[in-house]
């Protein structure tokens, strides 16, 4: 009976144009999408290969130089895109692609795609993800939000139930038929991740394969729940157009305004400092509180002198066998690196709180959960961006003090006067990164992957039940 | 029934119909909310552009102070070798918040406001680390009344009124209306007045309430006249929608097809629309790579520090004047100068592509924006608000064209190696960025609000011609 069910509802579709032209729609513009990532994963990670090779290249020949004056120069982390940003490019754009590890000071990432975007980009973005999250849920309403009402409305609802078949049944027909026409849009899913497989990914996210199944289940639950809860709004609704009306409503809420609602509160409750606020605070608190003038600063470097002095057992500087400079600027460096753990922390927090009241509003809208998942194992969400910004801060480190280290043991009593040449800089280290595991990354979505479940789960029992409700109605009719 | 009975009714529906009376609150809550959270918004920056408009006077003032001092011989010259130092010049340039930033945030929260325009940094660092966004935040998009208008607005219209005319057909009750003293036109049009005119006055009195709660200080006569454009772009807006809404309701279909007939168009207008036209601007016309931009300032940078004895002989050629033989300033100072005109002149064909490459974006937007209202309306709210992107992109220039004009006059003072006096220093020019005047925005949103009115009274014509023809085939039946 349920092969009858489905064979039937998919008769029904083929006949409905408008199915039709929102189904070729929504594939053409999933395959529009998919190349749209392409060109686009594909062009930023050719600039990122140049632009790492040319800072190698630069940092090789830049000749005589003190190692100060080049930590100032120093290098860039470049932030590797990953292949699957093909298909979910997160926050890539809006987060900066290169941080500068100059000394004394740790910068943001710079460079944000969106500060280059045309306007209207910031109102949708062409991205498979995007069409998914979208349209797969739109196509499943306009498939379902009849299913049962309009049975009821025609008077087959009566006919169906005289023939035996049990509510369950035709749930399980009509879901099925309506999955089987989403389905259709596949192949501009499978677009996207062959066009993924065909870009030049350096630095391979840990477990891609498990990564893309997990997208898929993700989109399998969140399109299953769209379809059940249209089925089930169609079966407890007296009229098909209430049920078109309170699915579109809802749709709209979910997908549209309620992620930007649930993102203004969350930067509402839990603002980002203000940028020349967090500088001038930070540099101070770094710089200030070490080579300023203060009665405290003046103290901190006269602890490191008598330090250095006692350690060495001479009196003066001079006598010293090391560069004292170099000295002093590694100790501000160990001084500083506290103080920005201490605010990036800050900031950091601020964005995972707003993270974290975004999550609460997944409970009113599941493409806040999904859109979650989905840039988390496409390893472009705000932690991908935190690993990456968190790898690069520890090099900073271990690279400035290299330079510095290079001034301590071999500058002698030259002060900034030693020079250091492309023999050196030729043995200096790159910076190499390595994304987080795939545990780490599932450690930070538990939470969406539960909340997506529980939607599934929800719509599946609104629509079971609703269905045997409407057979109740309809036999007390 | 008359139309003042109809009238009537359609007043009492409105607080009495459970369903609109939600509808109409969650509008007026939302409409609030974008208003109220638009003011802090711009409360914010301008408390940010004025605190660092501040703090970088109080700076350039104690630099000014010490110049005054070893002029007036209250300090010794030898005492305070920096003062007057002409690579020390800095002056803040700052971009004041749009006249309705608030109600319209643009590009505004990714885009730099301020800048301290200092000889020490090239034109590819000019802007500092403005970064500190959060990304979750930015990649939403801002909830203003901008984006309740363009997208919450229309939906709540066809919430409301897609089935003005088809319930009562479907209720086997529009002949029986018709045989009383009214005309299928009368009843539609005064069914939808008072729908819509609920709709128009919320949205008037979050944007009065807006006006005053938002104005920060600012001259309300100036914010008056740009809030007068943007009610007139929203009222264009808004009677595109209505005209839309009556057609689709004339062309006599039924009440749940009316609904995705609407629900397809404002999909079209709001998501499909604006992302194809952004993927399609950003395909056809590529930004130069910002990393090669990175990567082409920092090897002149270092380029320019191997070569700085031959660029000083250059320099020393063209301007034998400026040979000292005692410099009493260090020799890293001049060295620092050299280096990043030298990045400033290298970088200029990248950032002239940058511009024109916007410049083209936005004629071929400027063409196809007619194909999206969304996007026509958007573009002009974000003009008349002060937040679209070529403001933003001029006032980048203009501080690029400042920093050039403020190292033009002293270097001649840093390469000699000799003090300004407070007299060139006062006859320095100072950064102002001219705001959008009236008259300018006006003519630039003059041809959308045009359009769209244009295309208004084209649907509405067809609409009333529809409906004449639907009671005359009523009338025959």
């Amino acid at each position: 009976m349920i092969k009858a069910i489905i064979w039937k509802e998919l008769l029904q579709y083929r006949r409905d144009g408008r199915i039709l032209a929102v189904l070729l729609i929504t594939l053409a513009l999933g395959f529009a999408a998919a190349f749209n990532g392409w060109s686009m994963v594909e062009t930023q990670q050719r600039e990122r290969q140049a632009a790492v090779t040319s800072d190698r290249t630069t940092w090789d020949n830049q000749g005589k130089k003190n190692p100060h004056s080049a930590a100032h120069f120093s290098r860039y982390a470049f932030q590797p895109t990953s292949s699957l940003s093909v298909f979910d490019p997160g926050l890539k754009d809006y987060m900066g692609s290169a941080i500068w590890l100059e000394a004394h000071y740790r910068d943001p990432a710079t460079l944000r795609a969106v500060e280059d975007a045309v306007e209207i980009q910031r109102f949708a973005r062409l991205t498979p993800a995007w069409i998914l999250q979208v349209f797969a849920p739109l196509l499943a309403i306009l498939l379902a939000f009849a299913g049962i009402a309009a049975e009821r409305e025609r008077g087959t609802l009566r006919q169906i139930m005289s023939s035996g078949v049990p509510p369950r049944q035709l749930f399980v027909g009509k879901a099925i038929a309506a999955l089987c026409i989403i389905a259709l849009l596949a192949p501009s899913v499978i677009a996207a991740v062959a066009l993924a497989a065909n870009t030049h990914d350096e630095v391979g996210l840990p477990g891609t394969g498990l990564r893309l199944t997990g997208i898929v289940i993700a989109y399998v639950l969140y399109i299953g729940a769209f379809t059940f809860a249209a089925i089930g709004i169609s079966a407890r609704v007296a009229k098909s157009k209430t049920a078109l009306v309170v699915l579109v409503g809802f749709w709209a809420a979910s997908v549209v305004f309620v992620p930007r609602l649930a993102t203004d509160v969350g930067s509402a409750l839990s603002p980002a400092p203000a940028a020349a606020d967090f500088q001038a605070r930070m540099s101070a608190d770094a710089s200030g509180a070490f080579w300023g003038g203060s009665e405290e600063a003046q103290a901190r470097r006269a602890a490191v002198e008598a330090e250095v002095l006692e350690q060495y057992g001479v009196d003066k500087i001079e006598d010293l066998p090391i560069n004292y400079d170099g000295y002093l600027l590694q100790e501000s460096e160990e001084f500083a690196n506290g103080v920005f753990d201490r605010y990036y922390d800050e900031l950091w927090g601020t964005y995972e709180t707003q993270s974290d009241i975004v999550r609460l509003f997944s409970v009113i809208s599941p493409t806040l959960a999904l859109g979650n998942i989905s840039s988390a194992l496409a390893g472009s969400d705000l932690y991908a961006h935190r690993h990456f910004a968190d790898r690069a801060e520890l090099f900073r480190r271990d690279f400035v003090k290299l330079l510095n280290e290079e001034m301590i043991q071999k500058g002698g009593q030259d002060g900034y006067g030693y020079m250091a040449d492309n023999d050196f800089w030729q043995t200096n280290p790159d910076f190499t990164y390595r994304p987080p595991s795939l545990g780490a990354v599932m450690s930070n979505i538990w939470i969406d992957i539960l909340v997506l479940l529980a939607w599934a789960i929800a719509a599946l029992q609104l629509a079971f039940r609703g269905v045997r409700f409407s057979f109740k109605q309809e036999a007390m009719a | 029934m008359s139309v003042q009975a109809i009238t009537a009714q359609e007043k009492r529906a409105l607080k009495t119909e459970p369903m609109q009376l939600i509808l109409l609150t969650a509008f007026l809550f939302a409409s609030l909310y974008a208003v109220l959270q638009g003011s802090f918004y711009r409360q914010a920056q301008i408390d940010t552009v004025s605190s660092f408009t501040a703090a970088e006077e109080e700076s350039i003032n104690d630099w000014r102070d010490r110049l005054i001092a070893v002029e007036n011989g209250t300090t010794a010259a030898e005492d305070d070798r920096w003062a007057g130092l002409a690579m020390d010049v800095a002056f803040p340039a700052t971009i004041s918040p749009g006249p309705l930033s608030d109600l319209s945030h643009g590009v505004s929260d990714v885009k730099p406001a301020t800048s301290r325009v200092s000889l020490w940094r090239s034109v590819d660092r000019l802007f500092g680390n403005y970064q500190f966004q959060s990304p979750i935040d930015t990649a939403a998009g801002a909830f203003d009344l901008a984006f309740v208008i363009i997208f919450i607005m229309p939906l709540l219209m066809i919430a409301l009124s897609y089935d003005a005319l088809s319930e009562d057909r479907e209720l086997g009750r529009l002949g029986l209306l018709l045989s009383q003293p009214i005309s299928l036109r009368q009843l539609v049009t005064a069914r939808l007045k008072i729908r819509f005119g609920a709709v128009a006055a919320i949205v008037l009195v979050a944007s009065l309430i807006g006006l005053i709660a938002g104005s920060g200080g600012q001259d309300m006569g100036v914010r008056l006249s740009f809030m007068g454009i943007w009610l007139l772009v929203a009222a264009a807006y808004f009677l595109l929608w209505a005209a839309v809404i009556t057609w689709a309701i004339s062309l006599n279909l039924k009440g749940e097809t009316t609904a995705l007939l609407l629900a397809g168009l404002w999909i079209i207008n709001g998501l499909v629309g604006p992302a194809s036209l952004s993927a399609a601007a950003e395909s056809l016309y590529p930004t130069p790579s910002r990393l090669a931009f990175l990567s082409e300032a920092r090897e002149a940078s270092a380029a320019a520090y191997k070569s700085q004895a031959d660029i000083m002989q250059g320099m020393l050629l063209d301007h034998p004047d400026l040979t000292a033989e005692n410099y009493s300033i260090p020799e890293y100072i001049r060295t620092a100068f050299l280096v990043n005109k030298t990045v400033d002149d290298s970088v200029v064909p990248i950032l002239t592509r940058f511009d024109e490459v916007q410049a083209e974006r936005r004629s071929f937007l400027s063409k196809l924006q007619f194909a999206a209202p969304s996007v026509l309306t958007l573009q002009a709210f974000n003009l008349a608000a002060g937040t679209n992107l070529e403001r933003h992109i001029a006032f980048e220039k203009s501080v690029r064209d400042f920093k050039q004009s403020i190292a033009e006059a002293v270097e001649g003072k840093v390469i000699a190696g000799e003090r300004l006096s407070v007299a060139e220093y006062d006859a320095l020019p100072r950064y102002y960025h001219q705001g959008p005047t009236v008259g300018a925005v006006l003519g630039n949103v003059a041809l959308p609000v045009l359009f769209l009115i244009a295309l208004a009274t084209l649907l509405g014509t067809i609409a009333r011609a529809n409906l004449g023809k639907l009671q005359n085939r009523i009338r025959e039946t």
